[in-house]
């Protein structure tokens, strides 16, 4: 069964070119003309990608990204005709996972989105049992609970994906081009804004005070950290 | 139409008019406006000191000469007659009366039937013939002579009863020193005047100029960018204030000006993306059934995928100066090592050329290769990208690309050189600034052809470098092919 794309973008002649585009990729798209159709749409029929323009009329993209991100884990790529810092970390804070800038090539975006599903499933050679502080992580069930059963933690694919690959190297210092080529498949020129947007969410959801990390830790001018 | 021409002057006069006020300018107007105040100030205080000077000189010394003079006159009036009176006795020694009547610090002498009688030792050479004669001739008259360098007043008086005359003679050297103590006091003041007016010229031009400087400083920062520069609003100084207001005026609607340029630089490029994306789209749709269309039609899809990509990349390049131009231009820096960089921003870069050009050696001094530099690596690959675009397109090719320590900079801090070689024609000497240049072609522009660049390939890298820190100049190899050295800041090696 083919996975399954939502295309949020209120031009009609991009939203075209794109089904096609995508579905020659092997993808199934399902088309969203505005941010709230793509919730009544997602709501429907879930998919497995989102792709959302930050430029929408009515509920914008950065929008449409938070409350598709309160619903659901699933991956999330921002279109944006701007690479201006403020629009791409913007979009990454709201939720997203990777971004795309206009215009772009079908190829690049079919191994963006290839990259995004790859890494939803975790690797076989990882331990099934990764803990540090009072969490626990089970790399398999795609599961981070806390030690003392208090519950689980929600987390996107993305950002699990990264903690699995800082847990399972604990102690050891990642560089941000390891963690961009291992977590979303880009070579050594990937945006390093992608690892540090993610590691912060990261950090608000498993440190008791994210203002001072005390397992992923920043070694400055290295890279990334975790500490158990 | 005769009444429209009278009302508005044609533009030749208005020429006509600046030149005639550039020509009256004075004979001083090669000199700076300081410069020709202090003149000013200190030629009017020299005028002022000489023409007071010489007018309290000539009353006082006026003044003092004649109070003098009539002094010596009354006095030798005065001996005269005692001398008269003792010469009224026939038997009396005419020098004895002379030795008596004179006052003691008076020199005097009497000329009676032919012999001379006097004080101290005076000469009859002393007494001018000339006044001798005028006194003998039975008048009074007094002269003035130098003797032995010191001036002297000489009355003589006629004493008709005794049949003799009188000749006083009175030392003027002290009159003449006071004046010449005034006279030194007066050019003391005079120069002292001047040197002040001088001063006063200097200070009060630069006082006046001051404002000026801060206009110049201004203009200075804004000219090189910082368009938000303005004068602070003078208030007190109506003149300043209205200065201040018309300059802040005027940077204002240039900035609005260059910000609407600027703006519609970045705006056209936007727009141009929502478009582009169809036809990206749908160009590679149609490059994936490109087998199921006639020969014709994918010669045509051939032609039109290579624009697409350079409409692409066209659009991208635009953004990208535009982006630099406002002043958004992000850069993030990272650590990294230079050998790993250079050599993995060609390898990235290789993917981008055309599949004829052979990749280009890469030679990484050991000396910095694990050396660390702060670079924005996105940026530096699109340098990297563009250099070896630029010599596939003119130079067949680039042959080496070299990493090695540059020279240190003024601070000190090292720095890294990469070098991007061909064997290609080279760039002229004329033209090794210039092309540079957002769309310039050079010699080589006839060259258009499937391949051929956006035109602002290498102005993007002397643009990413300057953001980088950096800078880069063409040169030309041993062999006359083109060689472009980037410099770039270097972290030190023993840093934290």
């Amino acid at each position: 069964m083919s996975s399954r794309i939502l295309v949020v973008e209120d031009d009609e002649r991009i939203r075209s070119s794109m089904r096609m585009a995508l579905e020659d990729e092997g993808y199934d798209v399902d088309e969203a003309a505005s941010g709230e159709d793509a919730l009544d749409r997602f709501s429907a029929q879930p998919a497995d990608v989102a792709l959302i323009d930050l430029m929408l009329p009515g509920m914008d993209g950065f929008e449409c990204c938070r409350a598709l991100r309160r619903q659901s884990a699933v991956p999330i790529i921002i279109v944006t005709a701007r690479t201006d810092t403020h629009d791409v970390v913007a979009g990454l804070e709201a939720g997203a996972d990777d971004y795309v800038t206009k215009p772009f090539v079908a190829k690049e975006l079919g191994a963006r989105i290839r990259a995004l599903l790859r890494r939803a499933r975790p690797a076989e050679d990882e331990p099934t049992v990764l803990t540090f502080g009072d969490l626990e992580l089970i790399p398999e069930q795609g599961v981070l609970r806390r030690v003392d059963g208090e519950g689980d933690i929600h987390c996107t694919r993305t950002e699990f994906r990264l903690l699995c690959e800082l847990a399972a190297n604990a102690n050891k210092v990642l560089s941000r081009e390891q963690l961009l080529d291992r977590v979303w498949g880009y070579d050594y020129f990937g945006d390093g804004r992608l690892v540090d947007v993610h590691i912060r969410r990261l950090r608000t959801k498993v440190e008791p005070d994210p203002a001072l990390p005390r397992h992923i830790l920043t070694v400055r001018g290295m890279g990334y950290k975790l500490v158990p | 139409m005769v009444s429209l021409a009278e009302e508005r002057p044609p533009p030749a006069r208005r020429t006509m008019r600046v030149a005639r006020w550039r020509s009256r300018r004075g004979p001083f107007s090669h000199l700076g406006v300081r410069a020709r105040v202090t003149f000013l100030f200190g030629a009017g205080a020299l005028l002022l000191s000489v023409s007071v000077g010489g007018i309290s000189y000539l009353t006082t010394q006026h003044f003092l000469v004649s109070d003098s003079e009539n002094a010596a006159v009354q006095q030798a009036g005065s001996e005269a007659g005692a001398i008269s009176v003792g010469l009224a006795d026939h038997d009396a020694d005419p020098e004895a009366v002379v030795l008596a009547s004179a006052d003691p610090g008076t020199s005097a002498v009497l000329f009676q039937h032919g012999k001379k009688y006097s004080t101290f030792f005076v000469r009859a050479g002393y007494i001018p013939s000339s006044l001798q004669v005028l006194v003998r001739s039975g008048s009074a008259a007094r002269e003035n002579v130098v003797i032995e360098g010191t001036t002297h007043v000489v009355v003589g008086v006629p004493l008709t009863s005794a049949n003799a005359e009188f000749f006083a003679l009175f030392d003027e050297s002290q009159l003449e020193h006071t004046l010449h103590i005034l006279a030194l006091a007066i050019v003391t003041a005079g120069f002292v005047t001047t040197v002040l007016g001088i001063f006063l010229g200097r200070s009060a031009s630069t006082r006046s100029l001051r404002p000026l400087t801060g206009v110049s400083r201004a203009a200075v920062a804004i000219a090189g960018g910082q368009l938000d520069t303005r004068l602070p609003a003078a208030t007190g100084d109506a003149d300043l204030g209205a200065f201040a207001n018309s300059f802040n005026t005027m940077v204002d609607q240039l900035q609005e000006r260059i910000e609407r340029e600027e703006r519609f630089t970045s705006d056209v490029s936007h727009e141009l993306r929502s478009p582009l994306t169809t036809i990206a789209a749908s160009f590679d749709v149609l490059e994936a059934h490109q087998e199921e269309l006639s020969a014709r039609a994918r010669q045509a899809l051939g032609l039109l995928g290579a624009d697409v990509r350079r409409f692409q990349r066209m659009v991208g390049d635009l953004l990208e100066i535009s982006r630099s131009d406002t002043g958004s231009a992000d850069v993030s820096l990272e650590d990294v090592e230079a050998g790993e960089l250079v050599r993995r921003a060609v390898a990235a870069s290789a993917h981008r050329l055309p599949n004829a050009v052979a990749p280009p050696d890469v030679v990484v001094d050991p000396a910095v290769a694990e050396a660390r530099l702060s670079v924005d690596k996105r940026r530096f690959e699109r340098v990297m990208t563009n250099l070896l675009e630029n010599a596939a397109l003119y130079g067949g090719g680039a042959t080496l690309v070299s990493a090695c320590p540059g020279p240190a900079r003024v601070d000190g801090a090292p720095t890294l050189q990469v070098s991007v070689e061909d064997h290609g024609p080279g760039v002229s000497e004329s033209e090794r600034s210039r092309i540079f240049e957002r769309f310039y072609r050079g010699q080589l522009s006839g060259r258009r052809g499937d391949g051929t660049g956006t035109g602002l390939g290498l102005a993007l890298v002397a643009e990413h470098i300057r953001l980088n820190g950096g800078v880069v100049r063409a040169e030309e190899t041993d062999g006359g092919g083109a060689r472009f050295v980037i410099v770039l800041p270097m972290v030190e090696l023993d840093a934290p």
